[in-house]
């Protein structure tokens, strides 16, 4: 029942999408394919863009900035285009840059103080929203000595600052958590979750660490190797299914097998098997079927099907993966 | 979650900006106030001014004296020229000011990686070298004019008649145009060769290195065409190597007649008026057309 109201909310908020992208595609030198024909609708909220490292995330930020022309396809940031009306989407847009982007030798008041000049602020104006982004961020004293002297944790929250102080609707960050400790990454996160929530800011997050983006996000966008893997509501990606991971010693198949002919439908993975589960029953059924094959049990392990296996180790494995684990789904519900 | 929430804004502190927005011309006006500090020092500590201040006292320090040269002096006869100023002393001034603040305006940026910030801002990608080249291109028309406006108050004060004081003012006059053909010919190449590297040693090092050694080169090329074996077409054509040569050849074909630091290059005079334009396209479009390279992340 969740579900079915998350979804029904993703289709109305869908109907004016933050972001929209129509067979974007972004080739670099003519060959390396960035981004794929992707078609995608991003709604308000806080959305998680997820993908291994060259996946076509950063690429994906430039366009919808306006700063890298795509090779074919359209798309809209709050209702401009992105190919015609990169500044007007850049004044109500603020971005976090991935990588280190900041002056040592100025204090971090000065600098976005700057860059909130720089954003189409008037002078007055730029020195409060400067204040103010840094302590909504959660520098209070330090904002005014010299941004060389902080650790990586206040640096990434003045990337964040210099991002808010323009006044943005949307926010687009892109690894915001890169280089911060697991305390320094839990602050970030709920830092961007209440800049989410109660600032109402929409924000894409980009991210390759799926497991920390689950935590804020609302909507997620899946992309692999420049093509759109999947786009939903969280909720979806990770309440879909529950699986159960079987690892027996030996004779993986003759458990296959039999497991098949009780009516589930085992799918390898790793070292083991991974079987759907339907309700409480299933225990009992693979319970019996181990039992009266006498195979040494190695391991049983209830299991969500988390995010991170959209894409396990290797990009092709986990597509692979993602589409047998599907099917096996898909075989259950019609069962 | 925030998706039932969007557009509600609670009152935790958040405030929204709903004031007036700047164009894009004011923001680009902005950026060159910034950077015009900066070029001189402001915004940043006591040792970022040393440089700007010693390099301005040494080139307005003659025009002080000479008015008090004037003044002592019964003829009220101006012992530095207009139009070419005190020349080894300008273009050593120069050097140094460039090589050490044109690293300041755009190598600093590019070693931050801060770049991308300011593209991802509502201006386009030349505004910021446009920025920058103004500002830079003020900061030595400052550096250029000051001393030779102290120079005209110095002795125009001390004048008597109206007349006089015409005539003083008809010799300044080429003299602050000249002033506004160096700053635009120097912005361009100073900040080109400053971009090279978000290193500021190395950036320091380009803008010295090309400077110094063309002008250099110019100069003991010239020194062997007007010895006893060299022909006078290299006399007259060394001059073309370097920028402040090409300045001060270019200032004789179109009549100064102050002796400079190149003879004069008579029939070849067009040459110094186009090289003037190759070396201010290269300078100026050379600077854009790097910033139209430079990756946005």
């Amino acid at each position: 029942m969740t579900t079915h109201t998350a979804a029904q909310a993703a289709t109305q908020t869908a109907q004016q999408p933050v972001i929209a992208a129509t067979n974007l595609t972004k080739t670099y030198q003519g060959s390396v394919r960035a981004l794929d024909e992707l078609t995608v609708a991003v709604p308000t909220g806080i959305t998680a863009l997820v993908g291994a490292n060259g996946a076509g995330k950063s690429t994906l930020i430039k366009i919808l900035l306006g700063l890298l022309p795509a090779t074919s396809g359209a798309a809209t940031v709050l209702g401009f285009d992105c190919a015609s009306q990169g500044s007007s989407i850049r004044t109500h847009t603020g971005y976090m840059p991935e990588h280190d982007c900041l002056p040592p030798d100025v204090t971090a008041t000065e600098f976005v103080t700057h860059l909130g000049r720089m954003s189409g602020l008037p002078a007055t104006a730029a020195k409060e929203r400067a204040a103010d982004s840094l302590r909504h961020v959660g520098l209070y004293e330090e904002r005014y000595r010299q941004i060389g002297t902080y650790s990586t944790g206040m640096k990434q929250r003045v990337k964040l600052a210099q991002a808010l102080v323009g006044d943005p609707q949307l926010l687009l960050l892109d690894e915001p958590t890169n280089g911060l400790d697991p305390a320094g990454r839990s602050a970030m996160l709920d830092l961007i979750a209440r800049i989410g929530t109660e600032f109402g800011l929409s924000i894409l997050v980009a991210s390759h660490l799926l497991g920390e983006i689950e935590q804020i996000g609302d909507h997620l966008v899946a992309l692999d190797g420049g093509r759109l893997l999947r786009a939903d509501t969280i909720s979806s990606f990770t309440k879909a299914s529950e699986f159960l991971l079987i690892e027996v010693d030996e004779g993986s198949d003759l458990l296959a097998a039999e497991l098949t002919s009780r009516g589930l439908k085992p799918v390898g993975y790793q070292r083991g098997l991974l079987v759907q589960m339907d309700g409480e029953s299933s225990f009992d059924v693979v319970r019996d079927a181990i039992a009266d094959l006498g195979l040494p049990l190695n391991r049983l392990e209830q299991r969500r099907h988390r995010l991170e296996e959209l894409f396990s180790d290797t990009g092709s494995e986990a597509v692979a993966y993602e589409a047998k684990a599907t099917e096996a789904k898909g075989a259950g519900d019609v069962r | 979650m925030s998706a039932d929430n969007a557009g509600v804004i609670h009152d935790i502190g958040y405030r929204a900006y709903e004031g007036s927005r700047l164009g894009r011309a004011q923001i680009v006006r902005a950026l060159t106030w910034h950077s015009l500090r900066s070029a001189f020092g402001f915004g940043r500590g006591a040792k970022a001014k040393i440089v700007p201040v010693l390099t301005f006292v040494a080139i307005c320090l003659p025009a002080i004296v000479s008015a008090v040269a004037v003044a002592l002096n019964s003829q009220h006869i101006r012992p530095i020229s207009y139009d070419v100023y005190l020349p080894q002393l300008r273009i050593f001034v120069l050097i140094v000011f460039m090589a050490a603040q044109a690293p300041d305006l755009v190598s600093r940026d590019l070693r931050s990686h801060c770049l991308p910030l300011y593209f991802a801002r509502p201006i386009e990608r030349i505004d910021y070298p446009v920025a920058k080249l103004i500002a830079f291109f003020t900061a030595l028309l400052v550096m250029i004019e000051v001393p030779l406006l102290l120079l005209y108050v110095g002795t125009a004060t001390q004048l008597h008649t109206g007349s006089q004081v015409w005539h003083e003012t008809k010799a300044l006059i080429p003299g602050l145009l000249l002033g506004v053909a160096w700053a635009a010919l120097l912005c361009g190449l100073g900040l080109l060769f400053a971009s090279f590297s978000g290193r500021r040693a190395y950036a320091t090092g380009a803008v010295a290195i090309f400077f110094i050694l063309s002008l250099t080169l110019a100069t003991v090329l010239t020194g062997i065409g007007q010895g006893p074996g060299g022909g006078t077409g290299l006399a007259k054509l060394a001059g073309l190597i370097s920028p402040f040569t090409v300045l001060d050849g270019a200032r004789q074909w179109l009549g100064g007649t102050t002796h400079g630091i190149v003879p004069n290059p008579g029939g070849y005079g067009g040459l110094y008026g186009l090289m003037f334009l190759v070396f201010l396209a290269v300078g100026i479009g050379g600077l854009i057309f790097r910033y139209r390279k430079v990756g946005v992340a």
